[in-house]
């Protein structure tokens, strides 16, 4: 019923969308000047998360870095098939290149293909398309992400506990590679945490309900991971705070929490001592690297596998597919004041 | 759909029959407290169950103004939405620019009121154009749907609204007497609400309308000013609704309510509200909202896997509804 009523309401979504954008702020697009810069198309994924926000700031003046004419960027709204209908409009208006982040990492094979056909250039940020060809991936290796919170984890705990994990939506891949890496490092170098891991599709009522539930059955749970800082932070925060548990990292009753985004909010509870680490998913490098990419590409520069000159590595996915994988770096109390972090960078 | 409708037989056998679809659920909901139990003795602790009023709190409001709403025979989509425009633009009026807000600020004390006017503003809106322009509800509502949600995405620039004065998070995270207001405040609505409809002109009137709408405007019932009262009151009902839930969330998430109204539906049709209105009632819709809260609850302590969990949450729903059949022999519709 979601699926039928959702595309009931395409037409009406796009004056959404229209009126979304519109109102948006911060997006710098100029016109289609043609005054010859090779043109970038630019699909966001959503409008309604930190984290995607402040990369959509970051983008304009990384096109202008590049060398680039950013085009007026489109915004699928976490829908393939609105996704679909961008491209073929942003190709249709002239883009040399498409920078896109499907969230449906599986259907969007077809499109690409469709763009391969008319020799445009993709590159996809933060997520790997299941099936087809993209000139560069750019992504931050998510499986590092459920590792080093893992890790950071089991060491606070000294190997023993109980951790909550708000697992994001498994149908998306960001979700499936952390909590993946997560189980496998915690059954293999911390067999002596309990893990328990909560279904929430990225949504914070579902992971309160979740956490309340399993505190009344687990008094003593000391640890939470969760995968995504802008939407669980709030309400697991409040929750604790009402259950009177949320108490300074020296206080033995301290739930120890990683996070992950980096979203200033999540900086500032680590300042205050409210959660221990976050891993800082880099907006900023995304926007730069995928404008760079698209650049690139267009100027028929080829990459190879291997080390890059900005602490990556580019790996090959097989199939000719290249992913660029960031650095995301682990922010806890010693290094949380860094102004390279881009949850510092942007005020709020 | 049933072939005879009650009105035919004899009143007697009527008030029986609306009582027999009042208590369907309670076998289900029997069963789900053994299931509960077997499965961790934790789950009939007083604060687990409180956990899980509290937790539903929010979804019971929407749904008393949804059931509200199909008994008078109209149709409500915008509700999901305005659980998180109401909210957000009451706060982002008040709060300063640096936490998001407009720089309107204004006082305090008003983001819980004008919260609650945005609801009606809603609900009399909708109104206007269903019973104004004679626009059809469902399309006219999932408009709504969709340019609510826009408008709290282009209001907060699609960002999640952190920084909450006090008074907008004190109903949905204070605890009177030992239970969470949020419980307090859905109980006494709901009291209030069966009262209503039970014992008031104006409330049977809404089954009236439902049932017949011409027949009700023959019988002198102001048909377009209850059904107008109705919206007006379920937008309301739908902004207290995320009032709480941002009190227990601590923040107005840009896709807070998002995709919620499927649950309503299914928590008021669960519970024996028609979706071709003039049928139900409040108590059943009360009972829809505590199975699903009860079967979450379980499956939560159960431990079931994301991979899971979806298709067992459906089938429990599809078992509680053929209990409810089997346990009262009555066909639902």
């Amino acid at each position: 019923m979601t699926r039928l009523l959702r595309s009931t309401g395409a037409a009406l979504a796009a004056v959404a969308v229209l009126t979304a954008t519109a109102c948006g702020g911060g997006s710098e697009t100029t016109a289609s000047g043609g005054d010859g810069r090779p043109r970038i198309g630019l699909d966001l994924p959503r409008a309604d998360s930190d984290f995607w926000n402040s990369y959509a700031k970051y983008v304009p003046a990384y096109a202008e870095e590049a060398g680039a004419e950013l085009m007026a960027p489109t915004n699928s709204q976490n829908d393939v098939a609105k996704l679909v209908a961008n491209s073929q409009a942003l190709v249709s208006q002239g883009a040399q290149a498409v920078v896109m982040a499907p969230q449906d990492t599986g259907a969007i094979a077809s499109t690409l293909a469709m763009l391969e056909q008319k020799k445009i250039p993709v590159v996809t940020v933060d997520t790997r398309p299941d099936k087809g060809r993209v000139f560069m991936v750019v992504r931050a290796d998510n499986r590092a992400y459920g590792e080093q919170a893992c890790e950071f984890l089991g060491e606070k705990l000294g190997g023993k506990g109980k951790v909550v994990e708000f697992q994001g939506s498994l149908s998306s891949v960001n979700g499936r590679d952390r909590s993946e890496a997560f189980a496998q490092c915690m059954s293999t170098k911390f067999p002596g945490i309990t893990v328990f891991a909560e279904p929430t599709e990225w949504e914070g009522a579902k992971a309160s309900a979740a956490l309340q539930t399993r505190l009344a059955q687990h008094p003593d749970i000391n640890g939470i991971y969760m995968q995504a800082g802008g939407v669980f932070l709030a309400p697991t925060l409040q929750l604790l705070r009402a259950k009177g548990v949320l108490v300074p990292p020296s206080d033995p009753q301290h739930i120890t929490i990683v996070s992950n985004d980096g979203i200033p909010q999540e900086l500032e509870a680590i300042r205050k001592g409210e959660i221990d680490a976050t891993v800082s998913q880099p907006a900023d490098l995304y926007a730069k690297y995928a404008t760079f990419y698209a650049k690139a590409a267009i100027d028929g520069t080829t990459f190879k596998p291997g080390p890059t000159d900005h602490d990556s590595t580019i790996v090959d996915l097989g199939n000719g597919v290249l992913e660029d994988q960031l650095p995301a770096p682990l922010v806890t109390a010693g290094n949380v004041d860094d102004a390279a972090l881009w949850g510092n960078q942007i005020g709020r | 759909m049933t072939a005879i409708s009650p009105a035919v037989a004899p009143p007697r056998r009527v008030v029986r029959l609306a009582r027999f679809r009042d208590l369907a659920l309670l076998p289900a909901i029997l069963v789900l407290l053994l299931v509960g139990v077997l499965i961790d003795p934790v789950f009939l602790t007083a604060t687990n169950l409180t956990n899980v009023m509290q937790q539903q709190t929010e979804l019971a409001l929407v749904v008393l103004a949804e059931a509200l709403i199909l008994i008078s025979g109209k149709f409500d989509l915008s509700l999901e939405s305005v659980v998180g425009l109401a909210p957000a633009l009451a706060v982002v009026l008040v709060v300063p620019a640096a936490a998001g807000g407009f720089g309107t600020g204004w006082a305090t004390a008003l983001a819980v009121p004008l919260c609650l006017l945005v609801g009606a503003a809603v609900g009399a809106f909708n109104g206007l154009l269903i019973l104004r322009l004679r626009l059809s509800a469902f399309i006219v509502t999932l408009g709504m749907l969709i340019v609510l949600r826009g408008l709290q995405i282009g209001i907060t620039g699609g960002q999640n609204l952190f920084e909450l004065p006090p008074s907008v998070l004190y109903l949905g995270s204070a605890v009177w007497l030992g239970l969470p207001a949020s419980v307090w405040m859905t109980g006494l609505l709901f009291a209030a609400g069966i009262g209503v409809l039970g014992y008031l002109r104006q409330g049977r009137a809404l089954y009236a309308i439902g049932g017949n709408v011409d027949a009700a405007r023959a019988a002198g019932v102001r048909t377009d000013r209850v059904v107008w009262t109705v919206l007006i009151v379920g937008g309301m009902l739908a902004a207290l609704a995320g009032l709480l839930m941002t009190g227990r969330l601590g923040s107005v998430a840009a896709a807070q309510g998002d995709g919620m109204i499927f649950t309503v539906f299914a928590a008021a049709v669960i519970g024996g509200i028609s979706m071709d209105g003039g049928k139900g009632t409040l108590f059943g819709a009360l009972c829809g909202v505590l199975v699903l809260g009860l079967i979450n609850n379980i499956l939560t302590l159960a431990g079931v896997s994301a991979q899971w969990i979806q298709a067992i949450y459906g089938l429990v729903i599809l078992v509680a509804l053929m209990l409810a059949r089997l346990t009262t022999g009555k066909a639902q519709d």
